[in-house]
């Protein structure tokens, strides 16, 4: 009983300024709003948003595959065209540094004549291929501009073929662009939740179950700010030695705080889900049991590292410190913020070694990847496991004085 | 010439409508130890603070070395130095670094300040501590640092708020001592306390507050007096006081009885005269007395004689 | 002089404090370097790219009509992505049916799969026949599943050109009045092939990166810069409103009474501590920008620029933080709302999402109501080599910005001590 005691009255100091509470729940929300939109997810499940990345398109010829140019990549379920007039083509630079498009297409003067003439051409691109959105585009004009120069080789090929005057190579030629619209060999893109798309760009990772999940996973450790605050306060005001005094244990103390770390953390995360659920969309409730669990683990496992600060800071500075490094570190290395696959091999490796990573793994397994109960149970074990190293951790530096 | 370091006409403060200072007056003589006495709550500091022009008084005057708090706060300012009751120093600064800084924002400089620096740590005893973080410091030890900061200056007056509570008694002795030191160099000291016996050994006067008032002023002597030299006996019986009170209050030579559960205070021109009596009393009341303790009139007794309630409630 | 005094006091204790040291450098360098390192990561030195592995399970459950001969169509692709130029991209691994490839990706096996259809080879080279490669994929990858989807995209591009060219070619012999000739899809079918085997698709773009230089070697600093910039911007604001915290540390230790009690105004201690503060800031600021590059290449732009910028975004920073901090009764109210309030203005000012593409339009106008939003604007620029001209309004904006902001702060101060 004396272990809910203390608990009860660290849960009294930490809620004592419920500007400070507050926080807990508001910082995650707007942050979920903030990502989750900016990743392309809506509050409105039937959005009018083009999800293909711009890209600028400045027309200087005046022939006919120009246009037809501009036709394909309109057809393109990658990028989106956008045309330019002469005044937005000199402020391109700008646009593209700005992230307005992800690469400008310069379409020479002459592009028309010298492609039906069978002379080499080229298409100036400015693209920045450093980008994870500059090589999907990249890739993508490579096709459109295949698909022109294949459309202009069979149209001559035809001719040659057909004994047919130069005269019909623009015929040829849009037939052959007709004819790509529906070309006879396509992929069909099917995600493991079940959604299947034909030929769909692969770049939803699902804005909001994104930004939810690491949102919950980040913030799961602001909470520690003030949690584990009230320890190292009590040491510091030797509170803590008076509570020696009495008849509590040693391990009784520690078990009241790590207890009241615990409540908050849970009850904070459990109050995201059900926003997450009912304001963002998210479908937590489609395993109930695998998310309680995960939340579960995750909570114990920050409570840990709560108990870890505690143990080793001795003063305010320290563990507002602490917890915020722990908080950016953990949740930036962990793909709270975006996906590890984006960051490049040798991160991502390093960054599947943190414990936020295994949360992420575990709640994308239910919200993403549409798995069942068990798959939560090894991404669970191994947080688990974090929170025994971190509690280990924690009772070998803890100091009562 | 100015012969008065404070002169305070009917100071008052009033914080809405609780009033916490009604209408003290009192003088410091140049070079004398002034002290202000009384329990928690009485008003001592919220007079420094006035005084030190930290707050505005709500009616009356005062004046420190001639210079009005009210219309001439800078003036005063510079004459005073003020050790707080709350330690208020840098932590993360060690003692040398505390006192440069506070000689500075009294514009010491240069080759003047280090020199003063030196010599007030050796006023404080901390010369070989200098260079040490003040968090690292005992309480004792910060207090003194305390004071020091108040010193640079050399100020004509130094006001002190409760310089000595929760300090050992060692450092306590060692401020006492710089306190007579620094007032045998003509600087007048006002002094705040509830510790009787500090007023008793420091003051040349004694001024005794109490809920905002100044209830009596002079010389320890002087106010002894006002008890008439009467003896302070401590009686503790095993049963309530009514039991005996009326009996004791008869008593020839008894001047005055204050009961409070079982704990009776006697004043009595002479204790030896009035104790059989007493004994007598309460055998024929059937009542035991567990301890007695007989005190010679001191300040304690003025206290409680002018406001029937203990120094230290 | 007594102002100065103060404010030299201050910034003893704050160079002193490890807490301001790691928020002022530590904090914003390794955030940084982590982002650093989490997208540099994407590049190596010669400019090539350092691409994740893929894994992938490929069913190829096509069935060649015996009449086709030996091709193959479902072979040729499995052998076109088992290409050794492909190796460091793609991982192969080959399953018997469809079950077992999905299989695969659901126990995270496998990232994406492929089901090559049992009329694949027939759809190649038959007329009128289509077929559908299914990828199936793990939603929670990008970058991985899009590479092959191109990749098997552009494979099979080459056989529906084929397609395309065969049904041109007999739709000229039709309007020619020729006589048709039976080998005339294997004869256009060779013609397209040879031209894809003389061709190279990248020979049509000319690619050159967003500076007008062709290589690529800046990249991985053009990317950095507007990291290290919100970086930069958010940590002091962040230092700002923690100096500006100091005044409220200061009156419940007792010290602000004390220095109260001194000859000094309280106008010229208020003062020092502000002065403490600016001046802490830009001694960050210079420090921030030197070590980032030097640690990261970072080139800021041209000299009068970044000094302005600095100098508006101090100005900035020191009077957000001291109004922010005029709002707070103590230093208990100050962790989660310091820490909570910078986060949420520096968020919505843009600060986290630098880097990120296509981010909605909207998302810049409300960068701009905050003045983090307005400091990044003016980094940008500089970091883009723009002079002072260009620069102009966010520094004027932020200029203002802190003048107003310090203005507020500083009246509700003066009615608190003064």
């Amino acid at each position: 009983m004396r272990i809910l005691y203390l608990a009860y009255k660290d849960l009294l100091q930490i809620l004592q300024d419920w500007k400070s509470a507050l926080f807990l729940l508001v910082m995650p929300l707007l942050f979920t709003l903030f990502f989750g939109f900016i990743f392309g997810g809506t509050l409105d499940s039937e959005s009018d948003v083009d999800p293909r990345l711009p890209i600028g398109v400045v027309n200087r010829d005046d022939g006919n595959l120009a246009i037809s140019l501009e036709k394909l990549l309109e057809d393109s379920e990658v990028i989106r065209p956008i045309i330019l007039n002469d005044e937005q083509a000199a402020q391109a630079d700008q646009m593209l540094d700005d992230g307005d498009l992800a690469a400008v297409v310069i379409i020479p003067n002459g592009y028309t004549t010298k492609l039906l003439a069978d002379e080499p051409v080229l298409l100036d691109v400015i693209i920045n291929q450093s980008q994870p959105a500059g090589q999907t585009v990249s890739r993508a004009l490579e096709t459109v501009t295949g698909r022109l120069l294949g459309a202009v080789e069979a149209a001559h090929i035809s001719i040659e073929n057909g004994s047919a005057d130069s005269s019909s190579l623009q015929v040829g030629i849009t037939e052959a662009i007709s004819a790509w619209q529906e070309p006879a060999l396509t992929v069909i893109i099917q995600k493991a939740t079940g959604e299947s798309q034909k030929n769909q760009q692969t770049n939803s990772s699902g804005g909001f179950a994104q930004a939810s999940a690491g949102m919950m996973v980040q913030f799961s450790i602001f909470g520690l700010i003030t949690s584990a605050m009230v320890l190292v306060l009590e040491r510091k005001s030797r509170t803590l030695q008076r509570l020696l005094s009495s008849p509590m244990q040693k391990a009784e103390v520690i078990a009241g705080h790590i207890l009241a770390m615990f409540l908050v953390i849970f009850a904070q995360q459990l109050i995201l889900v059900l926003l997450g659920q009912f304001g963002f969309g998210v479908d937590y409730f489609r395993q109930p049991l695998a998310i309680l669990l995960m939340i579960t683990v995750l909570a114990l496992w920050a409570a840990s590292l709560g108990l870890l600060i505690s143990a080793i800071s001795r003063k305010e500075d320290q563990v507002i410190t602490l917890s915020l490094i722990s908080m950016f570190v953990f949740a930036a290395m962990g793909g709270a913020w975006f996906p590890l696959e984006i960051a490049g091999k040798a991160f991502a490796t390093i960054g599947h070694l943190m414990p936020t990573a295994w949360a992420m793994d575990g709640f994308q397994n239910i919200l993403m990847r549409g798995l069942g109960f068990e798959s939560v149970l090894m991404p669970a074990a191994i947080l688990f496991g974090y929170g025994l190293a971190f509690f280990g951790l924690a009772i070998w530096r803890f100091r009562f004085e | 010439m100015i012969q008065k370091a404070i002169q305070v006409q009917n100071l008052q403060k009033c914080f809405g409508e609780f009033v916490a200072v009604k209408g003290v007056g009192f003088d410091v003589q140049q070079g004398e130890i002034f002290s202000l006495l009384g329990p928690n709550g009485a008003g001592k500091s919220t007079t420094i603070s006035m005084l030190s022009c930290l707050l505005a008084p709500s009616g009356g005057e005062a004046n420190v070395m001639g210079h009005s708090i009210v219309r001439e706060a800078q003036a005063v300012k510079a004459s005073i130095g003020i050790v707080p009751q709350d330690i208020a120093l840098y932590g993360d600064l060690s003692a040398r670094e505390n006192l440069n800084f506070w000689g500075r924002m009294y514009g010491l400089r240069g080759g003047i300040l280090a020199k003063r620096v030196d010599e007030v740590l050796e006023i404080i005893g901390l010369t070989d501590r200098q260079k040490d973080r003040l968090d690292k410091f005992s309480g004792g030890m910060k207090r003194r640092v305390n004071i020091g900061a108040a010193l640079m200056h050399k100020p004509a007056v130094i006001i002190m708020d409760e310089p000595t509570v929760g300090i050992d008694p060692q450092s306590r002795r060692h401020i006492l001592d710089n306190i007579k030191e620094l007032n045998s160099q003509g600087m007048s000291v006002l002094y705040t306390t509830h510790y009787m016996e500090e007023a008793q050994e420091l003051s040349d006067h004694i001024a005794i507050m109490d809920q905002g008032k100044v209830i009596a002023c002079g010389t320890h002597d002087e106010l002894v007096k006002m008890v008439g030299e009467l003896d302070r006996i401590n009686v503790t019986i095993n049963v309530e006081a009514e039991k005996v009170l009326a009996d004791w209050q008869m008593t020839e030579g008894v001047q005055k009885v204050f009961a409070e559960d079982g704990h009776l205070t006697v004043l009595a021109e002479d204790s030896n005269l009035v104790l059989p009596h007493l004994f007598e009393s309460a055998t024929r009341a059937k009542v035991r007395i567990t301890s007695v303790d007989i005190q010679e009139p001191n300040l304690e007794s003025v206290f409680l004689h002018l406001t029937g309630k203990a120094l230290r409630d | 002089m007594n102002l100065m005094v103060v404010a030299f006091k201050d910034l003893k204790r704050v160079f002193r404090s490890p807490f301001a040291l790691v928020m002022m450098f530590g904090a914003p360098l390794l955030i940084a370097g982590l982002l650093y390192f989490a997208f540099g990561g994407m590049m190596s030195g010669g400019g090539s790219f350092n691409l994740p592995t893929t894994r992938v399970a490929i069913a190829n459950l096509d069935q060649p009509n015996p009449s086709e001969g030996t091709f193959k169509a479902g072979e040729m692709l499995i052998k076109f992505l088992k290409n050794e130029d492909l190796a460091d991209m793609l991982k192969i691994t080959m399953v018997p049916d469809e079950i077992s490839a999905h299989s695969m990706v659901d126990q995270q096996q496998a990232d994406v799969a492929l089901i090559i259809p049992a009329n694949f080879t027939q759809a190649a080279v038959a007329p009128e026949q289509t077929a559908s490669v299914l990828l199936y994929q793990d939603p929670t990858l990008t970058i991985g599943p899009g590479i092959v989807k191109d990749l098997v995209n552009h494979f099979m591009d080459g056989f529906s050109g084929a397609k395309i060219a065969v049904k041109i070619s007999e739709s000229a012999i039709q309007k020619s009045d020729k006589q048709a000739d039976p080998g005339l899809s294997e004869k256009t079918a060779k013609q397209y092939a040879d031209y894809l085997g003389n061709s190279s698709h990248a020979e049509a773009l000319h690619i050159v990166s967003p500076s007008g230089e062709a290589a690529q070697t800046e990249s991985r600093s053009a990317m950095i810069g507007p990291i290290m910039a919100g970086m930069l911007v958010l940590f002091v604001f962040f230092m700002g409103a923690n100096g500006a915290q100091s005044i409220i540390r200061e009156q419940e230790d007792g010290t602000l009474a004390r220095l109260f009690t001194t000859p000094a105004s309280a106008l010229t201690i208020l003062g020092g501590k502000f002065v403490g503060v600016f001046i802490a800031l830009i001694i960050q600021t210079v420090i921030l920008l030197a070590a980032s590059a030097l640690i990261f290449h970072i080139s800021w732009g041209k000299p009068l620029s970044v000094f302005l910028a600095t100098l508006s975004l101090v100005i900035a920073a020191t009077g957000f933080g001291v109004m922010l901090m005029s709002f707070i009764k103590s230093t208990s109210q100050t962790g989660p709302i310091l820490g909570g309030v910078m986060t949420l203005t520096g968020m919505l000012g843009g600060l986290f999402s630098n880097g990120i593409p296509n981010i909605p339009e909207i998302m810049d106008k409300i960068a701009l109501t905050m003045p983090q939003g307005w400091a990044m604007l003016a980094w940008k620029l500089s970091l883009a080599g723009n002079g002072a001209g260009t620069i102009i309004l966010p520094i004027l904006v932020l200029t203002i910005l802190g003048i107003l902001f310090f203005g507020i702060g500083l009246t509700l101060f003066r009615k608190r001590f003064i």
